[in-house]
Order: structure tokens, then sequence, then C-alpha cells
């Protein structure tokens, strides 16, 4: 048999081009492609800096400050609801309002998921009247502007709704209800850090539990009931906590014209978060309706026939593997919810944008106060959807 | 390679050097420069003030409101009537020659000095407190004070409230990016009132939450107060203003700061209107004062007089503005007393400390000479 022939050796002429055969630059595609890359960076940066100068030249001829310095100034305003004083600075405002945006959105997002994943599995139920209803929700709050439920909830329940404070509603003489707020018991007079703590413990308390349980019920084949003692130590420890911190409780009573006791749901926070969860739960009801129904279906088949009930197929088989397709999806809702809560600021409610409209108005600039509020809202965007992405990368499918 | 790479990052660094280091002096004399250039005018034209550019444009652009009764409302014809919007008519007239060349544009409270500060208006008119970090940060400059106000407290009539010293732990209303907003507390705070100011956008809010009970008391200034309480749905009665007034508001027109010319152009058309009403001229008898005997009068409107020399003359004290403005002013719109009856005597306002030094009042204007 013939030997094949041996392939030519490569030589290095034939690798880098020689002197004579290198390519002229103005023809050379490498040169060329960075050559516009720096001519294209080169021009977005000069349109930039055209338009900070131009901003820079046009503040200093009016003589309008452009640094940060109003921060330390008074406020001279006033923040409902929190204990701030006229004569504290600007920056305390703005934490404060950082606080509220917060406080607002981590409500929201539980309660329109809890919600939302209601409604959705309601559209998809076999009881017609369950089945109408929440079809009939989603079609009508998806398709209203924001603005226009929160208007809603705030002239139409908020002021109409809610009874003025002479007549405050009192069921069971715990609750206070009134359009100035909501008068809720609670602890006397703890400062929040021992609050947040005994909390903290509490909920580190029930994932342990729910972790051993569940590795119990791996090892021995019985149900875990994980949620239940968690939650029962929950409990235990919010109790253990109130009883150590002092054992105190206030009822809200109406006096005069004001709710004395207890604590008080700001009615702007109130019809804020209304309208948030309403119209956020009507997104993620159609979220979680398309990924439970993205399940393959056999999953539900092969539940049903291992004999698990309606519930138990639900919980155990199909919403884990829809929820793992809705989390993208969902933290897109999320961060809607945590921009949306910006409307507020029309409404009363100081949060993030009314502290810093309000600042504006009473005399600081305009530039630097609203490019602090955009640096606040990029972070927290961009913390959520970490944790969204983190929650993402636990849960999804791992292919072969 | 490596050379041509170094070369074309060498290339974009020295790019970005150049438009880095064009600081403030170059480039508005750039801009300045390509102005003038364009239009090609005379000398007077390279001055870049507000005033040039409001007379060449033709039209005048003042910041406003559309609905406090007595200072700019917008009628159903798209007419803007008050006592505010008829000092824009003011400066209008003295400005252009024509009292209707005016663009009103509405603006809300907490956008009224951005607007300004960018360039959207030229003026505001707009029932603004003049204070002195307005002054400062905000970079405006308050002309004559065409309104003395103070701050008072409007509340229900059936809430029982005779002083504002009743209104213990109290709800107040206020318009929010205003001195009414930081007043409040500070007098809540004096008076150890606990009150908690709630700040709204605008009036109609504040008039849908003090309806529903969630005000106790609407806090504004007292001219804007008697507007609201005229047009309160339940009747002027169903509301009563409260006696103390807790704050010094004095009400100027404003411009933007860096532009003198401007600045005094707009403020003598606005003592035009107190120094009328000094003499007595009026929109119905100015034409008599154009041959009065006395010579400062015919000055002020812009009459021809004999100098000492024995010339005609027609006196001009340098402002840019022409020389019969004044005429113009009350001609067509009116004298301080005038403006102050058309609009703001039906609403039961007195003159007060808004009538003339003469009268023991606060209006008082420099001598037109």
């Amino acid at each position: 048999m013939a030997a094949s022939p041996s392939p030519p050796k490569l030589t290095s002429s034939m690798t880098t081009p020689t002197p004579e055969q290198r390519v002229p630059f103005w023809r050379n595609v490498s040169f060329l492609k960075w050559l516009f890359q720096l001519v294209v960076f080169a021009i977005v940066a000069a349109v930039a800096i055209w338009l900070y100068n131009n901003f820079r030249n046009n503040t200093a001829e009016s003589g309008i400050p452009t640094n940060f310095n109003f921060l330390t100034n008074p406020a001279s305003f006033d923040i409902p609801g929190a204990d701030f004083a006229p004569t504290e600075r600007f920056q305390n405002a703005f934490v404060i309002g950082v606080l509220n945006t917060i406080r607002v959105s981590i409500v929201g997002i539980i309660l329109a998921t809890i919600l939302g994943i209601l409604i959705g599995i309601g559209r998809l139920s076999k009881n017609w009247v369950v089945r109408k209803i929440s079809t009939v929700y989603v079609e009508i709050i998806r398709n209203l502007p924001l603005l226009v439920i929160m208007t809603f909830t705030f002239l139409g329940v908020v002021l109409q709704l809610l009874p003025r404070i002479e007549n405050s509603w009192t069921p069971l003489d715990l609750l206070v209800i009134s359009n100035r707020g909501i008068g809720v018991p609670w602890y006397q007079d703890t400062s929040g850090l021992a609050l947040f703590l005994v909390l903290l413990v509490g909920l580190i308390g029930w994932w342990l539990i729910a972790r051993w349980r569940h590795r119990v019920s791996d090892r021995t084949g019985q149900p875990s009931h994980g949620g239940l003692i968690g939650g029962a130590f929950f409990l235990l420890v919010l109790v253990v906590g109130w009883l150590l911190l002092g054992a105190s409780f206030t009822t809200p009573v109406v006096d005069g014209r004001q709710i004395a006791g207890g604590i008080r749901v700001d009615p702007s926070f109130f019809a804020v978060l209304i309208a948030l969860v309403i119209y956020t739960a009507s997104h993620i009801a159609e979220i979680v309706r398309g990924s439970i129904q993205a399940v393959p279906a056999g999953q539900g088949e092969a539940a049903s026939a291992l004999a698990l009930s309606g519930f138990q197929r639900l919980w155990n088989v199909v919403l884990p593997q829809a929820m793992r397709i809705a989390i993208p999806p969902l933290g897109n809702q999320y961060l809607n919810l945590i921009k949306n809560s910006s409307l507020g600021a029309g409404f009363a409610y100081f949060e993030l944008t009314n502290v810093t409209q309000v600042t504006v108005g009473n005399g600081s600039p305009a530039v630097p106060a609203f490019f602090l509020a955009l640096v606040f809202y990029i972070a927290l965007s961009l913390i959520t959807s970490a944790f969204v992405n983190l929650a993402n990368r636990r849960f999804k499918l791992v292919e072969r | 390679m490596k050379i041509i790479k170094l070369m074309a990052v060498f290339t974009a660094l020295m790019l970005i050097l150049v438009a880095c280091t064009s600081d403030a002096d170059t480039t508005t004399t750039a801009a300045a420069d390509a102005g003038s250039d364009t239009t090609a005018a005379p000398v007077e034209e390279d001055t870049g003030s507000l005033l040039d550019e409001v007379i060449a444009r033709g039209e005048l652009k003042c910041g406003t409101r559309d609905a406090l009764t007595g200072f700019a409302v917008l009628t159903a014809d798209g007419e803007h009537v008050g006592f505010d919007s008829d000092f824009c008519r003011v400066i209008a007239a003295a400005v252009l020659g024509d009292a209707d060349a005016v663009d009103h544009v509405d603006l809300e409270t907490a956008d009224r000095f951005t607007a300004l500060q960018s360039g959207q208006v030229d003026v505001l008119s707009r029932n603004t407190t003049w204070t002195a970090s307005r002054d400062g940060s905000e970079g405006a400059t308050f002309l004559t004070v065409t309104y003395y106000d103070g701050q008072g407290m409007m509340a229900s009539a059936d809430s029982g409230y005779a002083s504002i010293n009743d209104m213990n732990g109290a709800i107040v209303c206020v318009a929010k990016g205003t001195t009414t907003e930081g007043n409040a507390a500070t007098v809540s705070e004096r008076l150890g009132l606990g009150w908690e100011v709630r700040p709204f956008d605008d009036n109609a809010l504040i008039q849908e939450a003090f309806d529903a009970g969630q005000c106790d008391g609407w806090s504004a200034d007292s001219s804007a107060l008697t507007g609201i309480r005229a047009d309160q749905p339940a009747g002027p009665d169903s509301v009563v203003i409260l006696p103390e007034v807790f704050s010094k508001e004095p009400l100027a027109p404003l411009v933007l700061d860096g532009d003198s010319d401007w600045a005094q152009a707009v403020d003598w058309a606005i003592l035009a209107t107190i120094t009328a009403e000094e003499w007595g001229i009026t929109s119905a008898n100015v034409d008599t004062f154009l041959t009065s005997d006395d010579t400062n009068i015919v000055k002020f409107l812009g009459g021809e007089f004999e100098d000492g020399d024995g010339n005609v003359a027609v006196f001009d004290p340098g402002l840019g503005l022409p020389a019969d403005f004044a005429y113009q002013v009350i001609k067509q719109v009116g004298n301080y007393g005038e403006i102050f009856d058309r609009h703001l005597t039906p609403l039961g306002l007195e003159r007060g400390v808004n009538a003339l030094w003469v009268d023991g009042g606060l209006m008082y204007s420099p001598p037109y000479r």
C-alpha cells in the first residue's frame, strides 16, 4: 500500500505575512475595526462631555449650585408618619424616603405574589365561578393604567369609602379605621432594632427547623411538616420576644381628631399599597397561569396516577416546576412594582420621589437632587434583580 | 499592528482631551460668536440679554397658573384672568408695546423654578414668595413686590376651631414645594401643636381631601385662601379663615439671575403702575396727562417736552424699553389700583398694607428721572 503523502509542513512564512505581503493599514480589516470602535467611543464621549459642559455653563451663569452641599441644610418640611423634625437635614429626609420606598415595595411584593398566584391558579380552576371571577379581574385590571387605579384607590377608597374620624369604624374594638389612617394594636414603644432582631431569630429558626425536618423526612419517609413546626417555632419566638421586651400592648382609640395608641397605617401608604398590589397581582396571575400551562401535562397525569389529591398535585408536582419557569418574569414584575411606587408622590406618600420633589421645591438644586434619587432607584433595582437571579440560578433546570 | 493600535488609542485620547479642556469661558464665547454671526445684527444685539431676545421674538413667555381665583384663572375662552396675569400683560405692554403679546405658560407649583431656570419662561408671575434661599439656590432675582401677603389657615366651619391654637394634633394640607409647607411645620414646632403637614400637587386634590375630612386645615397665603373660600362647593360660609397670619409672604414676579438688563426692564414696567397711581393717572385719563404742566409726568409717559436749551426731547433713561412704555402699560392694562380693584377687591380683599405709601401702605416707587 502506498503511504499517504505527508501533509505539508507549516512554516512561519505561511502564518505571518512577509513584509511584501503585508496589507496596507487602510485595507487591514482588524485595524479598521479597532479604528471604528475608537471613533465611535470618542464621539460618544465628546457628546457626553459637551452636554455636561453645557449644563455647567448654564447653571454657573445663573448661580445655581451643582454640588451636593444642599444635603446638609435643614429641611424645613415635615414628613407625616415619621419621626422627622423640620430642623433635621435633607439627607435624613432622603433616608426616610428610601425606607418608605423599601417598605411599600417589600409588603407590596409579598402581597402581590400571594394574590397573583391565587388568581393565576383560579383561572385554571374547574369551578366555573372562580374561573370567571379570576378572568374578569385580570382582564379589567391588567388593561388599566396604574395611575388611574391609584387615583381611584386614593380618592374613592381612602377618601370617600373610609369614614371620617368622627365616625370611624372600630371592629372588635381592636382596630380603628378612618380616612386619616388605620390604627392597629402594637407593641408599646420598643426600638425598631429589638423588633428586627426578634424577627430575624424567628425566621432563621424557622428555616433551620424546616431544613432539619426535610432531612428527617428524606431519611424516614414520614411527612416533614417543616412549615408547620417551623411556623410554630416562629410564633413562639415572637411571643417570648414580646414578653421579654416588656409585654406591653396598646390598642388604638379615637382621641379627638387623632388616633392615639397602637400603630397608625398612613392612609396614603394604604392607598398606594392597595393599588400596587391589585395591579401587579393581575400581571403575576397571567405569568403564573402561563407557567403552569407550560409544565408538561404528563406531570399532572402522572401525579393523578399516583393517587395524589388535587392540592398535593398542585403543591408538590406542578407548582415547583411552574415557579421555576416563572422566576425571571416575576423578577421583572417586582422591579416594575418598585419603580411604580414612585407614583405615590402624587398622593402625599413620602417615598423617595416625593421627598426629592419637596426638597427641590424648598430651594435645593434640581439636578443633583434627582441624580441622587436616580442612583438610589438603580441601587434598589439592582439589588432586587440580584436576588431574583440568585433564585433563578438555584432553581433552574440543569440540563445534561 | 501594535504601533497602529497605539496610535489609534492616542488619537482618541486627544479628541477627548480637546473636548474636556473647552472650559466655561471658551464654550460661552463660542456660542455667543455663533449667535452674532448668524444675525449680523447691530451692536446692541451682542449683549445676549433676554430683553433683546423677547423683543426679537415679539412675544413674552410668562409663567403662571390656571386655577387660583383672583390671581390667575384660565377661563372657558382660553383667556388668563387675574392679578398675576395682568402683571404679565403689564410687562408685555412695556417691552413689546402690546399687552396681548403674552404666552401664559401654566406651571405646577413644584416645577415653576425649573421652568424659569431652563428658559421655558422669561418671567414668573405666579404669586411666589420672596425668600433668601430662592434668591440664592434657585437662581432667582425677585422684582418689586406686587402683593404683601401672609400665610393663613382655613378650616371647616363646623370644626369648632376659633384660632390655630385650638388645632392640636390636626392634619394640615398644603401645596407641595411652597413656603407654606415649611412655615406650617415651623409654626407647629413653635406652638407645640403637633400638626401633620400633608403636601399635595395641586389644589384640586387638597379640595378632595378637605371635603372628605382628611384635612382639618388648609393652609396657604391669605389672598389665595380668600379666592379658594369663594369657590367652595358648599358655599363660602361652610369654611372659616382663622384670624392668625403666621408668616410674611411678599409676593413678587421673578426672573433668572445673571441678566440685569432684563431684570431692570421688567422691574420698571411694574413700578410704572405704582408711579401712575401715585399721580392719579388711570387708563381712562392717561391721554389728558400727556399735555400736563408737570414735566415729570410728561417725561414719565414718554411725551415730548422742552429741555433747558429749548430743544424738544423725549426722556430715555437707557433701560432698553421704548420711551412711551409707561403710557402703553397704563393705557392697555391700568395702574396698580385699577388692577387691584379689578381682581382682588371683588374677593373682599382690602388694600391694607398694599395701599400707597401716602395712604399708610407699602407701595412706593422710586422716581422716574
